[in-house]
């Protein structure tokens, strides 16, 4: 066996460019789609298994158990495969199934960040909220969200770098996603270098993108709350 | 104004408060006074339901407060409450902290609102702060904020669960200052504090509490020159 470094036929990417270019829309729209769902989703799930009432936390707890507990890829078939058709009577399609999975498993994960986000602070935010007069909704989306947020945005950040990866699962349905396409040329041409190094620098290239994103996020909601450059952190004495 | 009928608070198997009855008129200054633990902020937090009561009542202008018919929201509008811990919200300026709950809660207009920020930031002696972040301020000066924003609802009771507690000594002064002048204009007042020298100034009445109990209650001089009671004098030799 050997590996022909030295025989390395680019050419063949270039004659199947069109497939991964939408390989990359396929894989971009996926994990946006379930991202931003995700996002909405955890929202309410996170925010569920903080309720006292135990109609509302059981559920959204063993909703969450079970998204987190069982491989993606088994909850990808799942979908695909008896889920929507049970419901549908017919397939949607690879995307439909793809986004949904994706969605439902990455709100699951998300739910436990906000969650935690909202836990993390400090019980006397909401007393003071309170004690104004707000009701609990007002203070949630006044003074508790918009500080948990801040909280919220690195493993929010690595929940959709996550994602981007675990995206390539959706191969299994033969949605036309990055890996398929990877899949497809292999399968063409009976090579395997070429094609999959391809897919994992395509990869790389769009977690590289996505973690600029995320940087430039963390940045703008960094430590302080106030706008300007130049600030005094903490300044004693009278005014 | 604030009626505590058999107040009883628990939590879990710990008896907080251990029946407290209590009637506070219009334009009083109570002081509670008691060694830490003995259950002053827990009874300050039954008055507005930040901590749910176990058994009693607690009535507010006639309305009962632990009592499912009624919007504690409403109440809470009319009472205010300033913490140890001031609480200011971090993410917001002085002049959107002090305007958020008249926008909201009031239904105020913005410009409204803000003009009533800037008249209290006034009388709290912080008119050039409006812009700054919590951050920004020393613990003093957050204090005097959190006064503000409570006051902005208009609130008919006020209550300040030791307010000078977590400042600086330097500090203390310009905090009392304000809730002196607070208390000159009328506002119905339930300080819980260590500042004795507050309580026996400013004081209507003195609450002793200890263990959960009201022990002793009367003028700022019967409890600090003339009380008979053991626990009382014991307390007021450790902290006078
Ligand atoms: N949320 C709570 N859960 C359990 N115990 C509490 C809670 N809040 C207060 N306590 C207990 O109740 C007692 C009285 O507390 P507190 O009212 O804060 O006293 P004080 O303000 O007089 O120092 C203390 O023993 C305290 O540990
Ligand atoms: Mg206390």
């Amino acid at each position: 066996m050997t590996i022909d470094f030295l025989d390395i036929r680019f050419d063949m990417i270039w004659n199947y460019k069109e497939l991964f270019i939408r390989g990359i829309w396929v894989t971009l729209g996926l994990t946006v789609i379930g991202y931003l769902g995700g996002i909405i989703l955890g929202l309410f799930l996170g925010m569920g298994k903080l309720s006292k009432r135990k109609w509302i936390y059981y559920p959204c707890k063993y909703y969450v158990d079970f998204f987190r507990g069982t491989p993606l890829l088994v909850q990808i078939l799942l979908i695909h495969l008896a889920v929507i058709p049970s419901i549908f009577g017919h397939s949607l399609g690879y995307f439909v199934s793809g986004a949904t999975a994706l969605l439902l498993n990455c709100g699951a994960y998300n739910a436990e960040i906000i969650r935690a986000g909202i836990q993390s602070i400090e019980k006397g935010q909401t007393e003071a909220a309170r004690s104004l007069g707000m009701p609990s909704g007002v203070a949630m989306k006044n003074i508790i969200l918009p500080q948990a947020f801040r909280r919220m945005v690195p493993p929010l950040g690595n929940e959709l770098i996550a994602l981007l990866k675990d995206s390539s699962l959706v191969t299994v349905i033969a949605a036309n996603d990055l890996l398929y396409a990877g899949k497809v040329v292999a399968g063409a041409y009976s090579r395997f270098w070429e094609p999959y190094i391809t897919v994992a620098i395509l990869y790389l290239m769009l977690t590289f993108v996505f973690t600029k994103v995320i940087a430039y996020v963390e940045k703008r909601f960094s430590n302080s709350y106030v706008p300007s450059q130049r600030r005094r952190i903490f300044t004693f004495g009278r005014s | 104004m604030i009626k505590i009928e058999g107040l009883h608070k628990s939590f879990g198997q710990l008896e907080v408060l251990k029946g407290i009855d209590y009637e506070v008129k219009e334009k009083e200054i109570i002081c509670v006074i008691g060694p830490s633990g003995s259950g002053k902020s827990t009874f300050l937090r039954c008055i507005n339901l930040l901590e749910d009561i176990t058994d009693g009542a607690v009535f507010i202008n006639g309305l009962k407060v632990n009592d499912s018919g009624t919007n504690i929201n409403e109440i809470r509008k009319d009472v205010g409450m300033v913490f140890q811990q001031f609480n200011l919200f971090p993410h917001m300026n002085v002049l959107n902290n002090i305007t958020i709950s008249p926008r909201k809660i009031r239904k105020m207009n913005p410009k409204e609102a803000e003009q009533l920020a800037v008249e209290l930031l006034e009388k709290v002696g912080l008119a050039d702060k409006a812009k700054s972040f919590p951050e920004q301020l020393s613990g003093g000066q957050m204090q005097r904020v959190a006064i503000a924003r409570a006051l902005a609802m208009q609130p008919k009771i006020m209550l300040f669960d030791e307010p000078t507690s977590a400042l600086d000594p330097e500090m203390v002064k310009e905090v009392l200052d304000v809730m002196k002048q607070l208390a000159f204009e009328g506002m119905t007042m339930v300080v819980v504090t260590h500042e004795m020298g507050f309580a026996k100034e400013m004081g209507d009445r003195v609450l002793f509490m200890d263990e959960g109990k009201l022990v002793e209650e009367g003028t700022p001089d019967a409890i600090f020159n003339n009380s008979t009671n053991e626990r009382t004098k014991a307390f007021l030799s450790m902290v006078l």
